[in-house]
């Protein structure tokens, strides 16, 4: 048997550096070879990223500091995202990532809640979720060092694209990672291996094990055989997207902006220096055009420079490994920036190589448990965004719609049947989000439940009450403590400013 | 406030009243009575003597008081099951309740330990798992909580007598308000229009009338088999045994603090230390032998003479494919049968109570939170399934036909992928739902003699001689510490003594910190 020696990962972006860092930090001491072959960036000066928390633990474990992520993609802290004109006569909901359960007396304290919702408790969900309450006061939770805190709660990022890209390959690059610019010409590939890739440079690498980090380009994976992309098109029905970029927010907020209109939506992505502005839409029922044009006016920000519009393509490979050959992030995976999902994808295939970082160069059976576990993740992550258009309520739009008329996959159909019914949250082994971002998520959507878990009546009435308002109490009081963004980045009020709404 | 839901359960064996008493204990009483119906001329099965960890969690949720149900059901301890003859004739091992050394780097323990195998040191596993040594050394003591020492790494189940645990939680159930009617079901009758139950009719005459029914009746299935139709699965292909044949003897003088199970030449022998007898059993397959060829290898392995005579059970292994039709759940032995190999019996039961909780009906029953607890029992019977048939499956054994024709078995497509990257590189798959975790599947992977080819490249990031080196230590902390246990037997006399009264317990010196 022969160890796997070499790595080549050809791709683009955060998705290629992400890869190549865990890959050279965790095999580097091991005396593997690593290779970066990096292809023209994709990116443009407006483009963003927005990230779940789960993107503060990988560059821990990167060694990664956060100081100098945001310094370096003028980052913001992002603690959730609200979700405006979802729909028509309903108000906007905000919807935190956070990732800590938050206590109840034994059971899930959604479960309280919606008990005093039918008993006539006139107070919103978020304002007892730590995540929510600090996002709405534009705070950051961190955390506190004496360990007595009753809630926690955590944050993610919004960070300009480019930046954050560039800074991951200086990053890799100083850790003494092999790295060239240039594009894949043509690849040999034997039965289901691998062999070698000629690059645009007349170059040739040959590799143990090939990474595809190159997004929707498939640079390799869609060369090999039996990886064929399954499109779920039929439930998420936006193919375009145009991003640009507005002024400065005169003071920061701690969440995205995602605003539905007839044709799809519109993200608004707090940075330190701009506003990055995002629209998904589908193109049958607006024009390229029409949404350049009307962008400004949707987001309610004025935009400047160029708009750059790209195709989205939603859907998933059947085998993101095959032979020799690995795709991680949009390669394996494309989603709709929804849910601060683009970045999570990289990292969560990232992670899965690691564990299954495969013995031998011979054979590599790790494909099929890693296959398995990439299709229940993203599975998860398309469930999530799904469920966003399926519970939409823009009545007498056709797009809209459509999508409350869509069939949903078995998964999400019981995911909704069992909160509807009783207020209960299905979890899954590779499951992305926790219990309070679907229970955040199904009531913002307006999902009544029909009744909650039957133990919460075994409470007496009285000590029923006193939790929920000493839950309420703990989370204004908690979130009040917390420092502003601006606190938190340390920054000085800018000079020009806009507002969001 | 609208009536409370009447809810009958029929039978009173383990599930029965581990129903009752967990429903009485877990639901609000103005909204839900709770009616168990039993009689005392059927008899219980009295299925699984050796528990798992879950059932303390179970205990301690309903409030039972530990020491006083042991001395109640003449409890022991139990840290794990040892295997003998397993894998391979003379084989031992045992799957403990806790880890085998702790992870670093991300990496679980085995990868790095199968790096010193790889460096050249021969060392069992075994010896850096603190339940295994303990277990061994017939000692016992409670985990240590809330610290990362060597003697927090392990958690403890119960071998008791099942039928004294029923009688024990009769009398919680009874206290806290569960009613009882003695007597036999002559009848069911059902809704002409929905076919859902409405009552059952007794033998006395009495209608008792209920909104949910909770079928503990065993292997006769009476209302979810019998009455609804719910159609079994067979898994008797992969799991072969179809009897078993029950016998006590007198109590061990050093009691362990496992199980034992057996390897035989047509399935496995149990054996149960109690406080005032110990268990013993065979579960054979009539495809490989027969009931008088197996009562006389029992008989042989006994080593002291029996105290009854052999109780024969007969069953096959599989399970009702829905749990809940209409008003109807079944718990325990009339949803499905697993042997007790791994004690999972008396947990199927509790996992099905803690499933139905949170989607116990409150009135009508609503479909959608039916068709969620059958899909979360199918995950846990499924777990279990496969994990069982490993044992089976994995051997080398050629000196009897059920051996050969296990190891041959097509087994289910799950097992197969499972066993595949163990076998190749050491991976156990996680998962959130059901039985088992990491820790068992490579305790039984590696006792029935599969060593994986290969271990995680990231294991070669450390020198193997620091590696070493961390390990000795780990071993020889583990051997201190269980050196300074007490004796299982002590600790037992000491803690829950069968012939002790509770008052005499209050005099005793203090025996933990």
């Amino acid at each position: 048997m022969r160890r796997v020696r070499s790595v080549a990962i050809v791709g683009r972006d955060a998705a290629l550096w992400l890869a190549a860092a865990a890959i050279q930090r965790a095999l580097g001491p091991t005396g593997v070879r690593v290779q970066a072959i990096e292809l023209t960036s994709w990116l443009s000066p407006v483009d963003t990223y927005a990230a779940l928390p789960s993107l503060g633990s990988m560059h821990r474990l990167l060694g990664i500091d956060e100081e100098l992520v945001l310094k370096a993609a003028a980052g913001v802290p992002m603690v959730g995202q609200r979700y405006s004109n979802w729909a028509k006569a309903a108000p906007a909901f905000t919807l935190a990532y956070d990732d800590e359960p938050p206590p109840g007396g034994g059971l899930p304290f959604t479960h309280y809640w919606v008990k005093g919702h039918k008993e006539g408790l006139r107070i919103g969900i978020e304002d007892f979720s730590l995540g929510c309450a600090t996002a709405r006061l534009g705070r950051v939770p961190v955390r506190q060092d004496d360990d007595g805190t009753p809630l926690a709660a955590s944050y993610g990022y919004h960070l300009d694209a480019r930046h954050y890209a560039e800074l991951l390959k200086q990053v890799v690059l100083r850790r003494g990672i092999e790295a060239v610019s240039a594009g894949v010409h043509d690849v040999a590939i034997d039965g289901e291996r691998m062999m070698a890739i000629e690059l645009t440079d007349g170059s040739r690498v040959e590799a143990d094990l090939f990474v595809d980090a190159s997004g929707a380009e498939r640079a390799l994976i869609g060369r090999m055989p039996g990886a064929e992309f399954e499109s779920w098109r039929d439930l998420f029905p936006c193919d375009r997207m145009i991003a640009a970029t507005g002024p400065r927010l005169k003071s920061l907020p701690a969440f995205s902006q995602i605003s539905a209109f007839r044709g799809g939506w519109i993200g608004l992505y707090p940075l330190q220096d701009r506003t990055a502005v995002t629209a998904v839409y589908n193109s049958r029922a607006v024009s390229d055009r029409d949404v350049a044009e009307q962008i400004g006016v949707l987001a309610r920000i004025a935009v400047s420079g160029d708009a750059v519009v790209s195709e989205l393509k939603q859907g998933v490979l059947a085998r993101p490994w095959v032979g020799n050959c690995v795709a991680v992030g949009d390669s394996a995976a494309a989603l709709e920036p929804l849910d601060a999902v683009p970045l999570h994808i990289a990292q969560g295939c990232v992670s899965h190589l690691m564990t299954l970082f495969p013995v031998t160069a011979e054979e590599m059976p790790e494909a099929i448990a890693y296959n398995r576990s990439i299709a229940e993740f993203v599975g998860n992550v398309r469930d999530f965004q799904a469920a966003h258009y399926k519970l939409n309520l823009r009545f007498d739009e056709p797009m809209w719609d459509r999508c409350r008329e869509m069939k949903v996959p078995e998964s999400l159909r019981r995911e909704i049947d069992v909160f509807a019914a009783r207020a209960g949250v299905i979890l899954n082994d590779e499951g992305t989000f926790f219990e309070q971002n679907w229970t955040l998520s199904f009531l913002g959507h307006g999902i009544e439940p029909d009744g909650y878990d039957p133990r919460i009546d075994l409470a007496e009435d009285a000590a029923h009450i006193q939790l929920v308002h000493q839950r309420l109490r703990t989370v204004a009081e908690l979130a009040k403590a917390m420092p502003t963004v601006d606190q938190f980045l340390g920054v000085d009020q800018p000079v020009e400013a806009a507002s969001v709404r | 406030m609208s009536k409370p839901v009447e809810v009958v359960i029929l039978g009173g064996g383990t599930a029965g009243w581990m129903a009752a008493a967990g429903l009485v204990s877990l639901l609000p009483h103005q909204r839900y009575r709770i009616t168990l119906v039993e009689s005392e001329e059927i008899g219980i099965v009295g299925v699984g003597e050796a528990t798992l960890p879950q059932m303390k969690n179970f205990n301690d949720l309903i409030a039972i008081d530990e020491a006083e149900m042991m001395r109640s059901a003449k409890a022991t301890f139990k840290l794990g099951i040892e295997f003998v003859d397993w894998g391979y004739k003379g084989s031992s091992y045992i799957h403990p309740f806790g880890i085998h050394g702790p992870p670093a780097s991300g990496l679980p323990f085995h990868h790095r330990w199968l790096r010193t195998i790889t460096a050249g040191r021969d060392w069992d596993i075994e010896d850096f798992s603190f339940a295994i040594a303990a277990a061994r050394a017939n000692r016992f003591d409670f985990p240590v909580t809330g610290g990362p020492t060597i003697n927090s790494t392990y958690s403890y189940a119960y071998h008791f007598d099942a039928s004294l645990y029923a009688a024990y939680l009769r009398s919680v159930a009874e206290g806290r308000g569960a009613s009882r009617i003695e007597g036999k079901v002559a009848d069911v009758e059902q809704d002409g229009a929905s076919g859902d139950i409405r009552a059952l009719l007794m033998e006395s005459g009495e209608r008792l009338e209920g909104d949910f029914f909770i079928d503990c009746s065993g292997f006769r299935s009476l209302l979810l088999g019998n009455r609804l139709g719910v159609e079994w699965e067979d898994w008797s292909k992969w799991l072969p045994c179809d009897r078993a044949l029950a016998v006590p003897t007198e109590r061990q003088d050093e009691l362990t603090p496992y199980t034992q199970s057996t390897a035989m030449e047509a399935g496995w022998r149990w054996r149960i230390p109690l406080q005032h007898r110990t268990g013993n059993g065979y579960v054979f397959s009539t495809g490989f032998s027969d009931e008088s060829k197996a009562a006389e290898a029992l008989r042989a392995s006994l080593g002291s003479p029996p105290l009854a005579e052999p109780r024969l059970l007969k069953f096959q292994a599989g399970r009702r494919v829905r749990n809940w039709e209409r008003n109807c759940v079944a718990l325990g032995l009339s949803s499905g049968f697993l042997e007790p190999l791994e004690s999972t019996s008396i947990y199927l039961i509790q996992i099905a109570i803690m499933h139905l909780l949170p989607l116990f009906p409150t009135g009508k029953v609503d479909k959608r939170l039916v068709g969620e607890f059958n899909r979360r029992m199918d995950v846990e019977y499924e777990r279990i399934r496969d994990f069982l048939i490993l044992h089976y499956h994995l051997n080398t054994r050629d000196d009897a036909e059920i051996w050969r024709y296990c190891r041959n078995m097509d087994v289910p497509e799950s097992l197969k992928r499972k066993i595949a990257l163990f076998r190749h590189r050491g991976y156990i798959e996680d998962y959130r739902d059901g039985l088992f975790n990491p820790p068992s599947w490579l305790s039984v992977f590696l006792g029935q003699g599969l060593r994986p080819e290969h271990y995680h490249p990231f294991a070669d990031g450390v020198a193997a001689d620091r590696l070493i080196g961390e390990l000795e230590q780990l071993r020889e902390e583990i051997r201190d510490r269980v050196d300074e246990m007490p004796r299982h037997a002590t600790f037992v006399s000491r803690y829950a003594d069968a012939h002790q009264t509770t008052e005499a317990m209050l005099h005793e010196p203090e025996m933990r910190l």
